[in-house]
């Protein structure tokens, strides 16, 4: 959804910063939102706090718990997906192929 | 504890404080959190309270026994889900059964919200509940199909993947709008937290945790 919400906010948007926060995303926040969830999950060295820092200076406090609660929610979702075994629909793979190859998440057509 | 003559849950007021958060935390969040804790700590459709509560017990604490594939079907899904894979959950189920796995995945998914949020606000995790006396209720629902799923379910989709036990899919929908948006939320390109973030920059969050845990969703 996150190309679709962009669309609808006009935000020129290039998703290959998903997979590479270097790059910026064109979404407002929105590196500072990606090196959040890296310091997070320790995918980068950076402090937590910094990361933290970051969100609240560029998009405020309240944004700051947004982020942590869509962490929280997508690590409860993920894993239900996951162990339930929901697998890819045909046609969200055809229409997410650039994505899916983008991101590398060549794994998720088989289950 | 208020004094009222009737005695609160042991999740009450003490509870979520999110000790070491640099903000504050809003109060639907934090009441979110609060039902997880009174859900897992309630005797659910298939298992009594003390077992929910040691199924996440070992799940945080990776301490599952290696002739339990529940118990590490549930520590896998907790820790490194991207390494939960069709036989570790088929394992699970030949032991177990459908209805067993299927809450069990419930209680880790639902805790990993609560626990993976905390870390993220850098605060301190919540200590686990008390377990509540009482039996399971069983109320496993009826005339669901596997379809290429593990488990049956109504349809394929994530918001209903926890049907076969209605109470677990109607606590988990529940949480979801406080975290992020609604099932009904999510349909629309378009939502504003204010003050907070929008769809776009929800979605931004999601997508690289999603791509950490090696989930399309």
């Amino acid at each position: 959804m996150l190309r679709e919400s962009a669309l609808a906010y006009s935000y020129d948007i290039d998703l290959a910063a998903i997979a590479d926060p270097t790059i910026p995303l064109g979404v407002p926040g929105g590196n500072a939102l990606l090196e959040f969830v890296d310091a997070i999950t320790g995918v980068s060295n950076e402090d937590l706090s910094s990361a933290q820092l970051r969100v609240i200076e560029e998009l405020g406090p309240e944004a700051l718990v947004d982020a942590a609660a869509v962490f929280g929610n997508f690590a409860m979702m993920n894993r239900i997906a996951e162990g339930t075994g929901i697998p890819l629909a045909p046609q969200m793979e055809a229409r997410e192929e650039d994505l899916i190859a983008m991101l590398g998440l060549d794994r998720l057509k088989k289950h | 504890m208020a004094v009222t003559g009737r005695r609160l849950p042991v999740y009450a007021s003490a509870m979520f404080s999110f000790n070491g958060s640099p903000v504050p935390v809003r109060d639907d969040l934090k009441s979110a959190h609060e039902a997880i804790w009174a859900h897992i700590q309630q005797p659910g459709q298939m298992f009594d309270a003390d077992r929910r509560l040691s199924i996440l017990d070992a799940a945080r604490n990776n301490t599952y026994a290696e002739d339990d594939p529940l118990g590490r079907l549930a520590t896998t899904l907790y820790t490194t889900p991207a390494d939960v894979n069709g036989d570790l959950v088929r394992s699970a189920i030949a032991a177990s059964g459908d209805p067993d796995v299927v809450e069990a995945i419930s209680l880790v998914s639902m805790l990993a919200a609560v626990d993976n949020t905390h870390r993220a606000l850098g605060a301190e995790l919540e200590p686990l509940p008390q377990p509540l006396p009482g039996d399971p209720a069983g109320g496993i629902a009826t005339g669901l199909k596997q379809r290429r799923t593990h488990v049956p379910m109504p349809m394929t989709s994530v918001t209903v993947a926890l049907d076969l036990l209605p109470a677990e899919n109607e606590a988990y929908a529940a949480t979801c709008g406080p975290h992020y948006m609604t099932f009904t939320e999510m349909g629309t390109p378009v939502f504003e937290r204010s003050p907070g973030l929008n769809r776009a920059q929800l979605e931004t969050v999601a997508s690289r945790t999603s791509l950490f845990q090696k989930c399309f969703y």
